[in-house]
């Protein structure tokens, strides 16, 4: 009686090659990934088959939310000169001197509130209440709580969140978001207020069913303080 | 591959040496990997944003309004942007959960030549000549021929001049007349100057050319804003403006909205 004889095999699986691949992936991932930016609100950009890329630096993004809320990001370039944390420090110091000058209540910023605000990727609160958010990062898990307050989820009822706007025609009495838009093009960077002038750098990012009330009040304050061009962030669309 | 053999040192006096016979498992390595490749792929944003440049008149009220009735009424299309949305708000439609753009138009100016308002303001309803249309993409057929639907082809109709020179750049530039499209040095210059072709083509003031209106009601939404001035892209539209709506206007699109509310 022959018996077929089976080898025994070692199951014995060689990773090398899988491990080889899983790093130089690894390393593509590690070195194009730019991370997402935490925003206040999830918007979905309505799509457009415009081609135009958004800038990478040197731009300011307006994020308006469905309900009207306004936020703030500035990107600067990289350079020390400009770098991101010395100029958002100068813009708050730009933006409290055009507060104070039509406000009777005015502001100032310690030192370490603007280290703090140098920090910051997003923002909008109202000027009043500034003072109060910086402070919030020496309390105890005080990034979270600036998030929450940001994105309107702290409970707290005296927090108000986003940058304070309404319709405004007259320039000489700016609405909050009117004195950010200003201050930001007056920092030394003056690739950002080039940018700006061309329009370039104001992008407005909203949701598609934002009703058009509250894109049009954010376009027409930009209109009263003389930024008549500015881009909209969209989603790409495949040309029909 | 990840196993290291020795081979016995020598021929021993005493005894060989045992063979050594290393293996490191590399599985744990994989898994880890795996790992953190997925939170990177997670993490990123590969796509950029697009973006669309519009350029707005300044707020300062010394608009010349000789400019603005420049645009015959023969050339000026007005398109107006509405949604449906839950009643008194700003929020999507409690019952789709969804919010319902619509886009109306019309020629020339609010109720024709007669106007809108009659004596003493009465609203004259005859005279209404707004129209409902909407966003739709081209349909292609089976022979690969696209039609155009919906405010598209309102649109490409009153354009049809200038659609018809840049169409006919466009088939120049497949064509290789605008340089050789094997390289990739030689595409960049032809569309370079296929560019430069079509935007004199849209500049050209011999070629009959509508002027386009957009105006938007308070409740319509962002999204059919951008499909708008989209439309304008896709169809060389070279003279429009966003504007705000006249009391002629409202009126018209609530008597439209009115008499169709059953449709």
């Amino acid at each position: 009686m022959g018996r077929v004889k089976i080898a025994k095999k070692s199951t014995f699986i060689d990773m090398t090659a899988m491990s080889d691949v899983t790093v130089l992936l690894l390393t593509f991932f590690m070195l194009t990934s730019t991370f997402l930016q935490k925003e206040p609100t999830t918007v979905v950009t309505p799509a457009s088959v415009s081609e135009e890329k958004v800038q990478e630096t040197n731009f300011v993004q307006v994020l308006v939310s469905p309900e009207g809320k306004v936020w703030l990001t500035m990107n600067n370039d990289t350079s020390a000169a400009y770098g991101n944390e010395n100029m958002r420090k100068a813009l708050l110091e730009k933006a409290a001197s055009i507060y104070n000058e039509t406000h009777a209540n005015k502001v100032n910023f310690t030192e370490a509130q603007k280290e703090t605000f140098a920090k910051l990727g997003s923002f909008g609160v109202p000027m009043a209440q500034m003072g109060d958010f910086l402070n919030m990062a020496n309390e105890p898990e005080g990034l979270t709580k600036m998030d929450n307050w940001l994105s309107g989820e702290d409970g707290n009822p005296n927090h108000v969140t986003g940058i304070p706007i309404s319709w405004n025609s007259n320039e000489d009495r700016p609405t909050e978001f009117q004195i950010w838009m200003k201050a930001m093009r007056q920092t030394d960077n003056s690739a950002l207020a080039d940018k700006i002038k061309d329009g370039t750098g104001v992008a407005i990012k909203a949701d598609q069913n934002t009703a058009f009330d509250i894109v049009h009040m954010v376009m027409d304050n930009l209109q009263t303080i003389h930024m008549n061009k500015f881009t909209l962030l969209t989603a790409l669309k495949a040309q029909e | 591959m990840a196993e290291v053999q020795e081979k016995s040192g020598g021929d021993g006096k005493k005894g060989a040496q045992k063979k050594m016979h290393i293996r490191v498992d590399f599985t744990p390595m994989v898994d880890m990997n795996m790992l953190l490749i997925t939170f990177f792929m997670l993490c990123t944003t590969m796509i950029k944003s697009q973006t669309l440049t519009i350029a707005l008149p300044s707020n300062e009220k010394v608009q010349n309004e000789e400019n603005m009735s420049q645009a015959s009424a023969d050339d000026a299309v007005t398109i107006i942007l509405d949604a449906k949305r839950k009643p008194g708000s700003f929020d999507v439609d409690s019952v789709n959960g969804k919010v319902v753009n619509e886009v109306y138009y019309y020629f020339g100016k609010p109720g024709g030549d007669a106007g809108m308002f009659g004596a003493g303001g009465a609203i004259l309803s005859e005279n209404n000549n707004i129209q409902k249309s909407e966003f739709l993409t081209d349909e292609v057929n089976a022979a690969g021929i696209h039609t155009a639907r919906g405010i598209r082809q309102i649109i490409q109709d009153r354009n049809k001049e200038v659609l018809k020179e840049v169409n006919a750049l466009k088939e120049k530039y497949k064509n290789g007349g605008f340089g050789d499209l094997e390289t990739k040095d030689g595409r960049e210059k032809a569309q370079q100057a296929f560019n430069e072709a079509a935007a004199a083509v849209r500049k050209n003031e011999n070629l009959k050319k509508p002027v386009i209106i957009i105006k938007s009601t308070p409740q319509a939404s962002f999204g059919s804003l951008v499909e708008v001035l989209d439309e304008m892209q896709i169809n060389s539209i070279s003279k429009y403006q966003i504007d705000n709506m006249t009391r002629a206007d409202s009126v018209m699109l609530i008597d439209y909205q009115n008499r169709h509310h059953n449709d």
